[in-house]
């Protein structure tokens, strides 16, 4: 395809959500990316937001909306929308979730043997969204010899009453270990080798009936299972459902260490609901340069092999991720350079993109840079604002967008979901247009 | 050139230095297809950008519990070179190629296997084989004669064996008036009328079909197609590891490429293998860094690369006739690597009544000579299981592929009929023929 | 680099034990002062604040010098150099690897000096030869193709901690011990006499009463305290130096300018990465110090003009030590002039303490000739006339056993079992679970930072941002089985695992641009996001959980 109505740069959870959602509206779209991204470690939950003293994740987008510096500002209606077209989305890839964003935090355990405060989850953490009854234990289960779970750990560490930081716990956790068949003689074993066994029913079989016999030997009496998120990835709807029935008890899937096969079964479902809809993804294919005309974007050019590859768009959606996606380079003498566009980019000075205690997450200011927007979400100049976007046919969504600590703040797929939604939408009514032609802009990269 | 700009050029150019990117991610080994389906491959991460890091820039041989060892390196000889995992990887290594070299270090410290020699001499055996060819292809499909083969040379007795033509594509095409660059031919339209044929072996001496398809397309879009001198691109050689005999033959071909690219010819081919063989390995893999290997990498294109360029200029006849059918198409490998989409379903949707429809499956298990070894047959065969499960569901008569190798593997595992694109193009042209005559 | 022979460090003391000697300081002095002792025949104890070499031997470039740094300006210096060179390459060979080392003229470097460093190398015994530039450049790719002149000299690569645990292993088989993560506190004294060191359990926090008939202080930068705390007088120089390791290996071979020794002027593969250093800063706390931006451009400014490209290289961390400088004129000043010879100070004369001895300056290259000078003085005041050398024995060879260490080795040995990822702890730097839970076996209680120093853990790429969990997890599970106590477990964990994060990002954030601020970034991300780690660290237990 060498014209499309819009191409969006970034394959991750925004960048495939604006696509899909483009897609709908008609829009034929293509979807260009050096490699897949931040979503193939994505544990489960949808982080919408948090925010000090609240306990809903809509109280939150509504406190962080408060600050006009933050994407919130401009997208905390859009939230409910993205989020419901988001759930039926799911829901029709067979990977339904659970929870809304008015429901309160619960903790989900994770594979470390800490918690983190969710409300909407894939089924396959559900389980968690139900608060504890009075005895009710948490058995965490885990195949013995897997180097990224070690549930003795884990249950000692969840039985610390400060990792659940003040949110509704089990009374006791346990950590047991069992001997899953074949595993033992594997030379390799990593997440997604077990999820593929998961997806397999006749090894998923006597697996789950040995994790049932495991579970029983710990007592009776209400419990809740946890087990490492490996219940399978191609085939996770079946594995749960199978694994449901035969340990015949709730499973709360705990995240792990990456790659997060939750992340990877988003991944897949957005890529096939993409390309039921008629939308193009190029993997391993990132964009060079880019031709524009004054405020038009006209082309880009992707690096291929001896030469570029050049496809004439309409419309542009950069969803490069921040530092961590690689949309944003922090140079060694202090400038952050946007690695597409060029864009004008905002952030902290050198002496204060990590400082003090690295365990705590606001340790990183970092993490506010980005890419400042007006209310259609295309970029400005944070330098001078009034003078209207830079590109008129060029949206910006998720971690790229200024003003959020998605690490503190707990926001990215709520930002990329809800920037998803309007960015869409204001392709769609009309932001996008004709392919024209004009000079060449080499895409800066920035140093590493 | 400026210092700045050498040391520049030799860290752009340095797959090894790639490994710097790695964000220990382990996107790539999601994607890999032989870590999928054998315990015994760690994985690109593990071979790769890891591995790297315990290897020495010149290999010296060690002495190691009294057995001279060469390379650290083992598992990393079941990497089939599929590229899969460089496309995926978010920074930007390149991790397939840092495999086949550590597989070619291997190789290095040891005398070279009879097969794997072999395997690269593909003009050699087509040459050979050819004037014997209802020979060759019988004793190819004969049982006995194949277990002796994987015994002594070590090629799997149910290995995907092209089939000879008989005479080769040149010698065909010379004899019909093909022009190959002899003295006496007449002089060549300029490029925007005529272009370079790369034909590789396959469609030489295995699918001439293919050849004739090509340059019957071609030649309809007002192109004349001129077939140069040129021996195998030498991606087999580069595969096993004989980098010393594929930069002989890579210096040949650019001999005689070069000529044409400078005049600003363009080099179409049909095999995705050896168009990228031109375009990217004998930069990246034989170190081919001079001005005819630029020019060359520059002037190479996949022929469904080149004929969507030419419908972007408004100048491919579209005057296809319907094609009732559905057609399942599998991406090779090797064309994802080219990076520039996928031209032959944008081709495909020109034609009435085509439902081609892209399998959208990472590798079908061949790559390149990976899957004829004895040792890796079965692998192969697991890698491509779901694609040939796909095709034969979906009860399609013929299936689309770019790459010869992938087409051998395809057919033999599912027993359709495998074409190029451009056969599938050739035939609706002529369908459009016979419906414009018809009337 | 990794197995050494078990029990070689202890955990606890018995205090009924008069020790013949007591050395404090467990760097590469300590320990090579601690065998040389011991094969004289004296039952030495040796006792570190911490684990074993976190001094300036853990913090050091990995250059085993064959003295060509050193011919023009301090001859004699070179000449010790290049004795203990052939000595270590017979002895701890398992802790060398033979990279070889060349000086390059630069276009910045003068004609003077690089005309005469081959026979000021000669004068000094120095082997070098000059090489043909061509030939470099094809070797080291990498390296500025404008350089003039090459020379090749027999630089190695050495590896602290595993030399270290070898002296010690064969002192321990002799009957002497080494004590980690025992702090000397004090001293009694009774006239001229120290009669015993009151050495603290940092641990427990259980003080004891160490008796000893001879006092020895190797204490390196920290000489200055030990001293204090008996009542001798000791200025110390300390000297910081940064480095900043890079995640490849440019070079397989050390890179040194060939000019009058300055700052960044040497490049030195070190097993897995290549290090460039180094800065000379005069510090007056050898505990309280840091790196800045700018100590960091300058190395790579200076670094560029041996490596071009260097600043394109992806730069994993910066870290620091502090020479163990010594100027007796004791003004405590500036310290690129300060000499680097090492001196023994007997205190008997100086301070009227008949006991005590000190060795001060140096460098790990001589730490063997540094020990046998020191035991020569405190054997003639312990009236022992054993003679013995150290440069004679081999030490007890750790995993290569007498062969040199093979950048290949731990890969090769891993591919030799079979391969795979499923039992490796640390990826980046194939660390299995085997090799981690014997140094738990070995070394219970300990940190994840001690386990790094056995095993490398946590020295790659990643920097712990992956491995730091299946440490911790292995760590737990080991604990679980000792420690018995399972309310401690998770406390425990959780302390490793955020000690260990801490300190890895300590080296981080003096460098955090480009990829590995990216690097750093992601592993935030799914650290805190994924894996709630916060969660791990907080204190309490109200709030809705955020941090």
């Amino acid at each position: 395809m060498a014209t499309a109505d819009v191409a969006i740069i970034g394959a991750g959870l925004a960048g495939l959500a604006t696509a899909v959602r483009l897609a709908e509206h008609g829009a034929r779209v293509v979807v260009l990316a050096q490699g897949n991204g931040a979503i193939h470690w994505a544990g489960g939950p949808i982080d919408v937001a948090v925010a000090p003293g609240v306990d809903t994740p809509a109280a939150a987008v509504g406190r962080l909306a408060s600050n006009p510096a933050h994407p919130y500002a401009v997208l905390a209606d859009d939230v409910p929308h993205a989020l419901g077209w988001f759930g039926s989305l799911v829901a029709e890839g067979d990977l339904p979730h659970a929870g809304s964003p008015g429901d309160p935090f619960r903790a989900l355990p994770t594979g470390i043997g800490g918690t983190r405060p969710v409300a909407i989850v894939p089924n396959g953490q559900a389980a968690i969204l139900r608060p504890w009854d009075p005895g009710e234990r948490l058995v965490v289960v885990g195949p013995a010899g897997f180097k990224d779970f070690w549930p003795l750990a884990i249950a000692a560490s969840l039985r610390r009453p400060s990792v659940w930081g003040g949110l509704d716990r089990p009374e006791r956790v346990e950590g047991v270990s069992v001997e899953l068949p074949g595993l033992a003689a594997r030379r390799n074993l990593n997440a997604l080798r077990i999820a593929d066994l998961f997806d397999d029913p006749a090894w998923r079989r006597p697996a789950l009936e040995a994790i049932a016999r495991a579970v029983d030997a710990t007592g009776s009496g209400p419990l809740r299972v946890g087990l490492p998120a490996v219940v399978g990835c191609r085939d996770h709807g079946a594995a749960l459902r199978g694994a449901l029935e035969v340990v015949d008890r709730p499973i709360v899937e705990l995240p792990l260490v990456p790659p997060g096969i939750p992340g990877i079964r988003l991944y897949g479902l957005l890529r096939d609901a993409l390309r039921a809809r008629g939308g193009r993804l190029l993997l391993g294919e990132p964009v060079v340069r880019v031709e524009t005309d004054g405020r038009r974007v006209l082309s880009v050019a992707t690096s291929a092999a001896a030469r570029s590859y050049v496809i004439r768009v309409g419309s542009l959606v950069l969803a490069t991720g921040g530092i961590a996606g690689g949309g944003l380079v922090g140079d060694p003498d202090g400038r952050i350079v946007e690695t597409v566009l060029g864009l004008p980019a905002e952030g902290p000075p050198i002496d204060r993109w990590m400082t003090g205690d690295p365990l705590d997450p606001g340790s990183m200011p970092i993490a506010l840079a980005g890419v400042r927007t007006d209310g259609e979400l295309r970029p400005v100049d944070p330098a001078d604002p009034g003078a209207g976007p830079v590109f008129d046919n060029v949206r910006v969504v998720g971690g790229l967008l200024a003003g959020q600590r998605s690490l503190a703040e707990r926001c990215g797929d709520g930002i990329a979901l809800a920037s998803a939604w309007r960015a869409a939408a204001s392709i769609a009514t009309g932001g996008g247009g004709a392919v024209g032609t004009a000079a060449a802009v080499p895409a800066p990269g920035g140093s590493r | 050139m400026t210092i700045a700009a050498l040391v520049d050029q030799a860290l752009d150019e340095s797959v090894g230095l790639s490994t710097d990117e790695c964000l220990k991610c382990n996107i790539c080994n999601t994607v890999c297809p032989v870590a999928r389906v054998d315990d015994r491959f760690p994985g690109p991460k593990y071979v790769g950008p890891q591995a790297q890091r315990f290897r020495l820039a010149a290999p010296v041989p060690v002495n190691l519990d009294g057995r001279r060892v060469h390379s650290p390196d083992v598992t990393v000889d079941w990497c089939s070179g599929c590229g899969w995992c460089t496309t995926a990887c978010p920074a930007g290594v390149k991790i397939a190629e840092v495999n086949s070299r550590a597989r070619a270090s291997i190789r290095a410290g040891r005398r070279p296997r009879l097969r794997d020699w072999m395997i690269g001499q593909t003009d050699l055996l087509g040459r050979l084989g050819a004037p014997f060819a209802p020979l060759a292809n019988w004793a190819f499909r004969n049982r006995p004669i194949r277990a002796l083969i994987e015994l002594t040379i070590g090629i799997h007795r149910k290995a995907p064996l092209p089939v000879y033509a008989g005479r080769p594509f040149r010698s065909r095409f010379r004899r019909r008036g093909g022009r190959v660059g002899r003295p006496g031919e007449p002089v060549l339209p300029p490029p925007d009328r005529a272009v370079v044929y790369f034909h590789g072996c396959a469609a030489n001496y295995y699918e001439p079909h293919v050849a004739d398809a090509a340059i019957a397309v071609l030649e309809r879009n007002g192109f004349e197609v001129i077939a140069p001198p040129q021996v195998c691109c030498g991606l087999p050689l580069i595969s096993n590891g004989l980098y010393g005999q594929a930069r002989g033959q890579a210096r040949q071909n650019l001999d005689v490429l070069a000529e044409y690219a400078r005049q600003g010819y363009r080099i179409v081919g049909t095999s995705t293998s050896c168009t990228h063989t031109l375009k990217a390995e004998y930069d990246e893999m034989l170190d081919l860094h001079d001005e005819d290997a630029r020019v060359v990498a520059e002037a190479t294109w996949d022929i469904c690369e080149f004929l969507v360029d030419l419908h972007e200029q408004g100048r491919l006849d579209t005057r296809f006739g319907r094609l009732d059918e559905d057609l399942p198409y599998h991406a090779p490998c090797q064309l994802r690597s080219h990076g520039i989409g996928l031209p032959a379903m944008d081709l495909f949707e020109l034609v009435p009544g085509l439902r081609a429809v892209d399998m959208d499956h990472d590798c079908c298990g061949i790559a390149g000579t990976y899957g004829l070894k004895r040792e890796k047959y079965e692998i192969a065969m697991r890698v491509g299981a779901d694609l040939f499960r796909k095709i034969e569901a979906s009860g399609a008569t013929e299936t689309a592929c770019d790459s010869e190798t992938c087409r051998w593997q395809i057919a033999s595992a599912t027993g359709t009929t495998v074409r190029h694109p451009v056969e599938i193009l050739a035939a609706a042209y002529a369908a459009g023929d016979r419906a414009a005559t018809a009337h | 680099m990794t197995a050494s022979p078990p029990t070689a460090v202890s955990t606890t003391l018995d205090a009924r034990i008069a020790w013949d000697a007591l050395v404090i300081g467990g760097g590469a002095t300590g320990a090579g002062l601690l065998r040389d002792l011991a094969r004289r025949g004296l039952r030495t104890l040796l006792v570190d604040r911490s684990d074993l070499g976190t001094g300036t031997s853990g913090r050091y470039h990995g250059l085993l010098h064959s003295g060509g740094r050193y011919v023009a300006k301090d001859p004699n210096a070179a000449r010790e150099c290049i004795v203990e060179n052939r000595v270590l390459r017979r002895i701890a060979k398992f802790a060398i690897e033979d990279t070889g080392g060349y000086f390059v003229a630069t276009p910045d470097d003068p004609d003077e000096y690089v005309d005469a460093f081959r026979e000021a190398c000669a004068a000094s015994d120095v082997d070098c030869h000059e090489v043909e530039v061509a030939a470099l450049l094809r070797r080291v790719p990498t390296l500025n193709p404008a350089i003039r002149r090459a020379f090749a000299v027999p630089d190695a690569a050495v590896e602290p901690w595993s030399l270290i645990d070898a002296n010690v292993a064969d002192a321990v088989a002799l009957g002497s011990r080494a004590l980690a993560y025992h702090r000397v506190v004090g001293f009694e004294r009774s006239g001229e006499r120290i009669l015993a060191a009151r050495v603290e359990d940092v641990r427990s926090g259980t003080v004891h009463r160490v008796m000893a008939a001879q006092v020895v202080s190797a204490a390196g930068a920290w000489g200055g305290q030990i001293a204090a705390m008996a009542g001798a007088q000791l200025t110390m120089a300390p000297g910081k130096g940064t480095m900043l390791v890079f995640n490849q290996r440019m070079t397989d071979a050390i890179i040194n300018r060939c000019h009058k020794p300055g700052d960044g002027d040497i490049m030195v593969p070190v097993g897995t990465v290549a290090i460039l250093g180094t800065t000379d800063i005069h510090v007056a706390d050898p505990d309280d110090w840091a790196i800045t931006r700018d100590e960091v451009d300058e190395l790579l400014d200076e670094g560029e003009k041996l490596f071009p490209g260097l600043r394109r290289m992806r730069l994993l961390r910066a870290y620091g030590g502090v020479r163990p400088l010594y100027d007796p004129g004791e003004t405590g000043t500036e310290s690129r002039d300060v000499t680097r010879a090492h001196v023994v100070l007997d205190h008997a004369a100086r301070d009227g303490l008949s006991n005590f001895t000190s060795i001060v300056g140096g460098k790990l290259t001589t730490y063997r000739l540094m020990a046998q000078d020191t035991a020569d003085v405190v054997c003639a005041k312990a009236g022992v006339t054993t003679a013995v050398s150290t440069a004679d024995e081999p030490l007890p060879g750790g995993e290569h056993g007498q062969r040199f260490h093979w950048l290949g080795g731990r890969l090769a040995a891993h591919e030799a079992d079979g391969g795979g990822d499923a039992d490796l702890i640390c990826e980046c730097e194939l660390v299995t679970r085997s090799m981690l839970e014997e140094v738990l076996e070995r070394r219970w209680p300990c940190s994840l930072d001690d386990v790094r120093r056995a095993t490398r853990l946590g020295m790659g790429p990643c920097q712990g941002g992956f491995c730091t969990f299946r440490a911790a997890g292995a760590v737990a599970d080991h604990a679980a089985r000792v420690a018995g106590s399972q309310a401690e477990v998770g406390k425990m964990t959780a302390t490793a695992m955020a000690e260990f994060i801490r300190e890895r990002q300590r080296g981080t954030q003096p460098i955090a641009h480009g990829r590995q601020l990216q690097e750093a970034l992601i592993a935030a991300g799914f650290q805190w996001g994924t894996l709630g780690l916060d969660s791990l660290v907080r204190t309490g237990g109200g709030g809705d959980g955020n941090g």
